[in-house]
């Protein structure tokens, strides 16, 4: 089973400007990280998707865009797992 | 802040999350205003290795199907604006299909 989200997580990493990404379940249990991404926000990514999720309660989830001047951090949650992968922008 | 394009809605809140100045869809809406500034609060304090400390977020972006709302802090006030996404381009591709 692990090794199904591994490769997922490879996936992602392998693409262009990716610099980190994490996977975590909905009790903000951390069930996969790579790169910059760390284990401890993993409760923390969760707590923002589901804030989010507070705004149009009846609609599917949205993805939240966390941006600062150089990086991006996308969180999105699907059911009960959330993911979030770290982006570095500009680089074409 | 009307002006907007596509502007569904907006709010200009405090940073302790009162609202100043509303319209739109978001007219006087306290309930996405305390989620707002709980979010912000939130993220201040994310991944302390992929951000550094002096690090701040400048926007946030909140993305649904068909509308989304963005949120910056100019000022000391936070301004959230609700934004429709036109669907021409997901017709555009409706049609290619």
């Amino acid at each position: 089973m692990e090794k199904e989200l591994d490769k997922v997580v490879e996936e992602i990493m392998s693409t262009p400007n990716v610099a980190g990404c994490l996977v975590a379940d909905h009790q903000g249990l951390c069930l996969a990280s790579k790169g910059t991404a760390h284990v401890d926000s993993a409760g923390l990514i969760v707590a923002i998707s589901e804030q989010a999720c507070k705004i149009e309660p009846n609609l599917k989830p949205p993805t939240v865009c966390l941006e600062t001047d150089n990086k991006q951090c996308l969180i999105q949650r699907h059911g009960t797992i959330t993911g979030a992968v770290f982006k570095q922008k500009g680089v074409a | 802040m009307e002006k907007i394009p596509d502007q569904l809605g907006y709010l200009i809140l405090t940073e302790d999350g009162a609202v100043l100045e509303s319209g739109g869809d978001l007219e006087n809406d306290e309930r996405v205003a305390t989620i707002i500034t709980d979010l912000i609060s939130l993220s201040n304090s994310i991944d302390p290795v992929a951000y550094d400390p002096d690090e701040k977020f400048k926007k946030i972006t909140i993305t649904y199907d068909d509308h989304w709302f963005i949120i910056c802090i100019s000022n000391k006030k936070i301004y959230v604006v609700k934004r429709n996404i036109p669907t021409s381009s997901i017709d555009n591709v409706a049609v290619n299909v």
